[in-house]
């Protein structure tokens, strides 16, 4: 039955219809609610309860989960730099030569060696080789001798830098160690091509391997070891001697020679280093076997 | 009637506008929660997870900790006073313990009086919420923030007691000054526990959190009062003091907690370092890697060295007649490098840190004057084969300087003393004779000896350059004359040892190396000369104030008294001190004199160098195998002989290969 709404026309009809029974409740059930929630916070009861239910589901954004993830950040990055040092420290623990350690550490990469390891590099080196990294004697002085208390190597782009430490973090004494120049002290400088008779240095000096090896084989047994330290490059080196020649100047107690191979009609010229005081004992029998 | 009858239908219709509008907020007030919900933080359970950064920890070179970065000390509530705590609750949220996170009469006339009141905001932030937006939240102000920062303030109260909530606020609020949480302002203000603060302290510590840095006290001690008596009006208006207490309270002026304030976030020291390490390693490892750094200072020396500058910048003060009142103070650096490694050992880069944060002892460039005639001797001496007993003469100069003025340097007397031996003129600071030897070196030949000795600044190729036209810092002198202290050894300046992860492992290692830049005997005559500036000189303060020991160097004023300076060294330790005004303001004394390196920073670095060095043995500058001494006239440079060496001799260091005149062989 549907009722036509009308207005009321008397006051007292207005009245009745104010206070009717659904506008008394309607009224009073939203004081209540209004009230209520003013004396007992129950909205933000409920909302924080609801919330508090969500909670795990939620991300974990903000400043405080930030410093976390900082924290973890950071976390990472030093263990990358631990591990990178850990990694570098081993590969260069096992290295076997000078090589291996300059390739294993990159420009700005170091590594603390013991002494015993330096020590073990650096004996497996040929004695003419040796004495270009340091004298042994200077060695003696820096293991035994000194206030040494860490070897410390330094990648570098040219090769390694190799500091000697106190225990007060000062150097004292640094070694630089060109990868070029360590590749030489490994396996000796590489055969150049030419002929001995157009280098410097060598000018009046060159013989013919007949004469250069009768000399040797006069020389006493115990003094040819020392004259070529190194034979292995003279060794590898296919083909004829043609030549040999003396350098006419001594470097560290050392004095270069040169021997002319020739294979196939071309001429290669492979340097090794003798004893100074062996290079001139075999210059005093050539001269005498000249004479 | 119809008047009644009208009015019944509007309120009629209000009323139905009204269920309408506040059923329409509900249902949108529902649908927000729920959508915003999902992009809610989750809040760490329990709530003291907020204080698990690890800390990074920067300690001195005798093993003492300078500073804990992130560092909070949480407490339990129990162990901060009373009175701190009723007066953060008045001040920041006097229902806090009546709410459920949200003080809705606060928030609702906080929207009335921003709607209403333009250009007025009234906060309503519960201590709840200023927890939400602390925890989680940035400082940004926008009604989505708010919004969001409301329902985690809800959810914070769900799920935590009033206890917890508060324990937490007070041990993460900031405080100023490197101070995060209560126990370490307490610490950090007052140098003692948070349980052990008094009313006075207690009320001027709650009224900081609203702007550390705008009631910072060691700033502004007036302004942070000021908000103390606002603390303690809301906590007499609230009832938990009465107003006898207050006045008795407002009498009371807190004592300061000075002792260390050069050993916290704030020492000069310190920004260097850590803006040293952030550029190395990033801001999160600093901040929140917990990295242990050994630094090279020395608490010992920086006492003495902020000790020996408070008490310098007093005396200049006096000097000046400068009063306390007054806003316009001079002020000063020092630098202290360990000569043997480069190691920082002090530093001071202002009278105070609190007042003025800017470090003058690294990013202040000033002329050095008279503090880069060795360098120029140096240069004389090694390109032009001159020596220490080489006359020139003290007479008015006029050096013509291509497309320019003749260049016309004055002595600082203005008056001229003819001829003299080139240790006379260093040791008297003669500006004529060094204006003729920069003429014959050249100003590149000084520059490329300043730039050796490790001077970065940029300086002019003009002949001035030798009379230090060209600013440099105090940290570059203190390098610099290193080099000198050495005999020509550079040691690259640094502000760390060792960096180590926080379970030992070393990140970082400093490793010294030296190189050397200067000939040794050359040095060590420029040093000898250098030594008779104290001996005899513009520093001979320095042995009127009792400093005995071995020493060199040099004093530096500027032509218009704006900068006074001295640098020096032992062979150990080598110190640069700068005075002057942060603007070009000159400085004299009350007769209007112009005070002068010799007469302020001299004193200062004597000061800090006595008590720097009083436990170490004494030691001179060895002398290289080449030198040799010879006593000379001072005004012929001829050796001195029999009687003669009595008279106006001076002993100086000559190469084995130099010669001088004998006496009469003029």
């Amino acid at each position: 039955m549907i009722r036509q709404w009308y207005e009321p026309l008397i006051f007292s009809e207005w009245m009745r219809r104010a206070f009717s029974f659904l506008n008394i409740a309607v009224f009073m059930l939203t004081a209540t609610v209004v009230f209520s929630e003013f004396r007992f916070d129950w909205f933000e009861t409920l909302v924080g309860g609801y919330l508090e239910s969500t909670n795990d589901s939620r991300p974990e954004t903000g400043a405080i989960w930030e410093a976390g993830k900082q924290t973890a950040n950071a976390q990472e990055y030093l263990n990358q730099i631990i591990n990178k040092r850990e990694d570098t420290r081993q590969i260069a623990h096992q290295a076997a030569s000078f090589i291996d350690l300059s390739s294993s550490l990159l420009p700005g990469e170091w590594v603390t060696l013991e002494k015993q390891q330096f020590k073990t590099l650096y004996m497996a080196l040929e004695k003419s080789m040796a004495v270009k990294i340091m004298d042994p004697v200077q060695l003696v002085w820096l293991l035994n001798g000194s206030t040494l208390d860490r070897i410390f190597c330094e990648g570098s782009l040219e090769g390694i830098k190799v500091y000697f430490i106190d225990s007060e973090n000062r150097v004292i004494q640094q070694v630089d160690l060109k990868k070029e120049d360590l590749v030489e002290i490994e396996n000796g400088e590489k055969p150049l091509a030419g002929k001995l008779v157009d280098m410097d240095g060598f000018q009046g000096r060159i013989y013919s391997p007949q004469n250069f090896f009768n000399a040797l084989f006069e020389l006493p047994g115990d003094i040819i070891p020392d004259l070529i330290a190194n034979p292995k490059a003279l060794l590898r080196q296919e083909g004829k001697i043609t030549g040999v020649g003396i350098w006419n100047e001594a470097k560290n107690g050392y004095i270069k020679l040169g021997f002319e191979f020739e294979q196939a009609g071309v001429k290669q010229i492979v340097f090794v280093k003798g004893r100074e005081w062996a290079v001139w004992q075999l210059s005093l029998n050539i001269r005498r076997n000249k004479d | 009637m119809n008047f009644f009858f009208r009015s019944m239908k509007m309120v009629r219709f209000c009323l139905f506008l009204s269920l309408f509008l506040v059923s329409l907020g509900s249902l949108t007030g529902m649908f927000l929660v729920f959508y915003v919900t999902k992009d809610l933080p989750k809040l760490p359970s329990p709530l003291s997870r907020i204080i698990e950064t690890p800390q990074t920890q920067i300690f001195a070179a005798n093993g003492q900790v300078l500073i804990t970065l992130g560092e909070r000390k949480p407490i339990h509530l129990n162990r901060v006073s009373k009175a701190f705590i009723n007066a953060i609750i008045a001040t920041e949220d006097h229902r806090f313990f009546e709410h459920h996170g949200l003080n809705k009469l606060r928030i609702l006339k906080g929207l009335y009086v921003t709607f209403f009141h333009s250009g007025k905001v009234q906060g309503a932030s519960t201590i709840t919420q200023q927890l939400a937006k602390n925890l989680f939240f940035s400082f940004e102000k926008t009604y989505d923030r708010k919004f969001k920062e409301l329902l985690v303030a809800l959810q914070i109260e769900a799920s935590n007691t009033k206890q917890e909530i508060l324990q937490a606020y007070i041990n993460q609020i900031h405080f100023g000054a490197g101070a995060q949480g209560i126990e370490k302002a307490a610490r950090v203000f007052f140098g003692k526990s948070a349980l052990d603060l008094n009313l006075a302290e207690a009320t001027l510590l709650a009224g900081l959190p609203k702007s550390p840095t705008r009631y910072n006290p060691y700033r502004h001690y007036d302004r942070a009062l000021k908000r103390r008596e606002v603390v303690l009006k809301r906590m007499a208006q609230v009832g938990f003091i009465s107003d006898l207490e207050v006045r008795q309270t407002l009498l009371t002026r807190p004592e300061l907690y000075h002792e260390q304030s050069d050993s916290r976030t704030g020492s000069y020291f310190l920004d260097v370092l850590i803006k040293e390490l952030i550029q190395k390693y990033g801001e999160d490892v600093v901040y929140h890697g917990g990295i242990k750094v050994s630094a090279t200072l020395d608490t010992r020396l920086q006492a003495y060295a902020r000790q020996s500058m408070v008490t310098g910048l007093e005396r200049l003060d006096a000097m000046m007649g400068i009063t306390k009142e007054q806003t316009d103070h001079p002020q000063g650096a020092l630098v202290a490098i360990d000569t043997g490694s480069g190691a920082v050992k002090a530093m001071v880069g202002g009278r105070d840190y609190y007042t003025s944060e800017f470090n003058r002892a690294i990013k202040s460039r000033r002329q050095p004057g008279s503090g880069f005639k060795p360098f120029l001797y140096y240069a004389a001496f090694k390109d032009l084969g001159f020596h220490p007993a080489t006359i020139l003469t003290d007479k008015p100069v006029r050096i013509p300087v291509r497309g320019a003025a003749d260049w016309k340097p004055q002595n600082f007397e203005k008056r001229f003393s003819g001829d003299m031996v080139l240790k006379k003129a260093l040791t008297y600071s003669v500006n004529t004779i060094a204006a003729q030897l920069v003429e014959k070196t050249g100003p590149d030949a000084v520059i490329r000896i300043a730039n050796a000795c490790g001077i970065r600044s940029p300086l002019q190729a003009v002949y001035s350059v030798a009379l230090g036209t060209s600013s440099v810092t105090p940290f570059e002198m203190a390098s610099a004359y290193s080099v000198f202290a050495t005999l020509g050894v550079m040691h690259d300046p640094f502000f760390f040892w060792r960096v180590e992860d926080a379970f030992g492992r070393i990140i970082f290692e400093h490793i010294v190396q030296e190189k050397r830049v200067l000939d040794a005997s050359t040095t060590y005559q420029v040093v000898d000369m250098m030594k008779s500036v104290i001996e005899r000189g513009s520093g001979q303060s320095i042995r009127q104030q009792g400093f005995s020991r071995p020493a060199a160097g040099k004093t530096g004023t500027t032509d218009a008294y704006n900068d006074a300076w001295f640098t020096g060294f032992t062979p150990t330790l080598c110190t640069s001190v700068w005075t002057g005004f942060d603007t070009q303001k000159k400085m004299v004394d009350s007769n209007r004199v112009g005070i002068t390196g010799g007469n302020i920073a001299a004193p200062i670095w004597g000061d800090f160098m006595m008590n720097a060095l009083n436990a170490d043995p004494e030691r001179d500058f060895p002398i290289p195998d080449t030198i040799r001494f010879e006593m000379v006239d001072t005004t012929t440079g001829c050796q001195l002989s029999g009687e003669n060496e009595r008279q106006d001799g001076l002993v100086v260091a000559l190469k084995k290969e130099q010669r001088v005149c004998k006496d009469g062989e003029q």
